[in-house]
């Protein structure tokens, strides 16, 4: 990736925006995966409760097209690490990512899935959710508000759109 | 008037099992020694008048030279409450089990021995409950060292089955 | 007709399971569809409170509190202060205990619309959740406006509570007026429902001899026809002024597990009206030592959760940390119940009858 090709997105937007559409299918389909994700229903602890708020009446996740929440980690390509994650649950935490088809992305809210929070120094914790899995967007707060949540969700929506643009900006371009 | 009563009956009790009776904060506290923890609380269950039938807590307590049992004892039909502490060594914790006066016991037993090490004798099902079981060491003991956060971030194998 | 030669079937529930309210697994021997055997396995959420609270002062462990049953966390700091406060003998002024009443049963209704929420989920009445989140979103609000957060709230100190703000008043008034409404709503899209009947009526019976064996206690307890609860038998903080009923059901069923927390809602709705109504002014906070230093003593102290009492034991040396913290979690001792309640239904039927335990896995696992 280099910036030539990060002049010719910005073309590529710019003649979208006068209602040309030149895209490839890869572009279409990150489009699509960013604008619909199916996350799967991974609450651990207190922060499942706000995840059900923002899935609930008021904060309506389904404005976004997130609202599909799966049981199954088969059929979602979101994990939503919401809550504390224990010694003894993160093998099973793996299983469950390892079980989810690709594409798929891992958000890891709360201060706990985060660093370990408040329970960091227990002798039964683990010090953060990525010592397990790959963690795409880290919402700290504890709990963080459904707003976070959303907002969380939005940075991957833009992280899965333009894969282009956020290596770029990964290396500081 | 009623914690009187209460209290000649728990004295009697502790005659008979040779405990001590101590009041802390308004609640009777009976001490006795882990051999004779199922004729206490079995008294206990049969005061007349004043039966501490509900069995309310049952929790472990390191005092770094020995060990006690703790049983928090009321009941549904009055505001009666005693305490009841028993002794177990620290080197070979071994004390019976109360799920035969106590269904309830059961969960709060198998606590007790993953947190302390503590053995109930003739419990049905004597297993760690919150902690995985390759697990090593009674995290609630004084002696218990935490490791330290590399080691912890390692992952367990998962067992087959989970 | 009787089918021979049929093989016992072993089901893993959990602990990622949409029904299971956290991370609860469970080990179920089927025969066809019926329950032979349960083995709950625990501990997925383990975070070892008691251990983290003798490396940390009395106050600190405050926050901790709110972290135990997450749905319900002013009474839990509720219960933690009350037990220091016994332990050093600190008096606490008027405004603040009413104050703490109204904030405890605000909890308690939050906790039981969730109850009811997320019974109706494992039903799958998606409609029944959606109102109850949606007036639980009210409550939470009235916490944002005193504490800044929304489930967490860490409301309590030692010696007293945070004053609440102008505007919680108001908010707090039109909650309780929309509540009749509220209630008849929950009772017609769920409680009335046939489906919903039909899964919860006469599914799990518990018999009172056998919940009392089980030290059980709770809504669960008194819908097997047992008239205990802690705010009547031994009242605590200022409950003795209130007059309020202790609901009791005689059907040790699901559902009347169930339907008792919408009575102990209409209960608490007529607690907080007399609570705001007898309110006095003044301080909201007690004179406390800086440093919090109990003298050399033990006390337990118990309070009505809303899934059962939960219990502190809090041994004190004398320093400014506590020598030993015991958490006597409602639920999890509640939880005995479903090895023994469940055998011989279906296994839908043990989605209801653990649904209907309203088990919060933070408090169970601490």
């Amino acid at each position: 990736m280099d910036v030539a090709l990060e002049r010719q997105l910005r073309e590529d937007e710019t003649l979208m925006e006068k209602n040309m559409l030149v895209t490839n299918l890869d572009k279409l389909l990150n489009w699509a995966r960013g604008h619909s994700f199916w996350p799967v229903t991974l609450g651990l602890a207190c922060c499942a409760i706000e995840m059900m708020a923002t899935g609930g009446p008021r904060y309506d996740i389904s404005r976004f097209g997130w609202e599909v929440f799966r049981a199954s980690p088969r059929q979602a390509d979101v994990m939503i690490v919401a809550g504390t994650c224990t010694r003894k649950m993160a093998p099973l935490l793996r299983r469950i990512y390892d079980q989810m088809p690709e594409p798929k992305w891992v958000i890891a809210m709360g201060s706990c899935a985060n660093a370990g929070g408040p329970f960091v120094d227990s002798y039964s914790m683990l010090a953060g959710v990525d010592k397990v899995v790959p963690v795409d967007v880290y919402i700290p707060g504890c709990p963080p508000r459904p707003e976070s949540l959303l907002y969380g969700l939005l940075q991957l929506q833009y992280k899965v759109s333009n894969p282009a643009k956020v290596r770029l900006m990964k290396h500081g371009k | 008037m009623e914690n009187k009563v209460l209290k000649e009956q728990v004295e009697k009790l502790a005659a008979l099992v040779s405990g001590e009776v101590e009041e802390i904060l308004g609640e009777l506290v009976l001490k006795v020694r882990a051999p004779h923890i199922i004729e206490t609380l079995t008294g206990a269950k049969n005061f007349p008048n004043f039966p501490c039938d509900f069995l309310h807590d049952l929790c472990g307590l390191d005092l770094v030279d020995h060990l006690e049992v703790v049983y928090q004892l009321s009941s549904l039909r009055g505001p009666q409450r005693l305490r009841v502490k028993a002794i177990v060594e620290r080197e070979n914790p071994v004390i019976d089990s109360v799920t035969s006066l106590w269904q309830g016991a059961n969960f709060l037993e198998r606590e007790a021995f993953d947190m302390f090490g503590i053995n109930f004798k003739g419990h049905p099902n004597l297993k760690r409950i919150y902690m995985w079981d390759d697990f090593e060491g009674y995290p609630l003991r004084k002696d218990y060292v935490t490791e330290p956060i590399e080691v912890r971030n390692i992952v367990r194998t998962r067992i087959e089955g989970e | 007709m009787t089918i021979e030669n049929t093989e016992e079937l072993i089901l893993n529930m959990g602990p990622q399971h949409p029904s299971m309210h956290g991370l609860f697994r469970m080990v179920v021997n089927l025969e066809g569809e019926t329950v032979t055997k349960i083995e709950p396995k625990l501990g997925y959420l383990h975070r070892g409170m008691e251990k983290l609270a003798e490396s940390r002062t009395y106050a600190q462990f405050i926050p901790y509190t709110d972290r135990l049953d997450y749905l319900a966390s002013p009474h839990n700091n509720w219960a933690y202060v009350q037990t220091v406060e016994k332990l050093m003998g600190v008096e606490i002024p008027e405004r603040a205990e009413y104050l703490r009443v109204i904030f405890g049963e605000l909890a308690r209704i939050a906790s039981h619309q969730v109850c009811i929420a997320s019974t109706a989920l494992d039903m799958a009445g998606w409609s029944a959740w959606s109102y109850a989140f949606r007036d639980r979103e009210r409550i939470c609000d009235m916490y944002e406006m005193t504490a800044g957060s929304r489930l967490t709230v860490n409301i309590m100190r030692i010696g007293g509570i945070i004053e609440p703000p102008a505007e919680f008043w108001p908010a707090l008034k039109s909650f309780l007026n929309d509540t009749p409404e509220m209630i008849e709503e929950y009772n017609g899209i769920f409680f009335g429902n046939e489906i919903a009947q039909g899964r919860l009526k006469s599914v799990g019976i518990l018999s009172k001899e056998l919940a009392e064996n089980l030290s059980i206690t709770g809504p669960v307890l008194r819908a097997s026809g047992v008239n205990y609860d802690v705010r009547k038998a031994e009242p605590y903080s200022i409950y003795d002024r209130f007059d309020f009923n202790v609901p009791v059901r005689y059907g040790c069923d699901s559902y009347d597990r169930t339907i008792i927390r919408l009575d102990e809602i209409v209960e608490s709705i007529k607690i907080i009206k007399q609570a705001v109504r007898d309110i006095p002014e003044g301080p909201v906070m007690a004179k406390v030592p800086k440093v919090i230093k109990p003298p050399v003593g033990e006390v337990y102290h118990r309070v009505e959760n809303p899934k059962g009492e939960l219990g502190f034991y809090i041994v004190s040396d004398g320093t400014t940390k506590p020598a030993r913290v015991r958490i006597r979690p409602a639920t999890f001792i509640n939880l005995q119940m479903l090895p023994i309640v469940c055998l011989g239904w279906k296994i839908q039927d043990v989605v209801a009858i653990f649904a209907t335990l309203d088990a919060v896995l933070g408090e169970v696992d601490k």
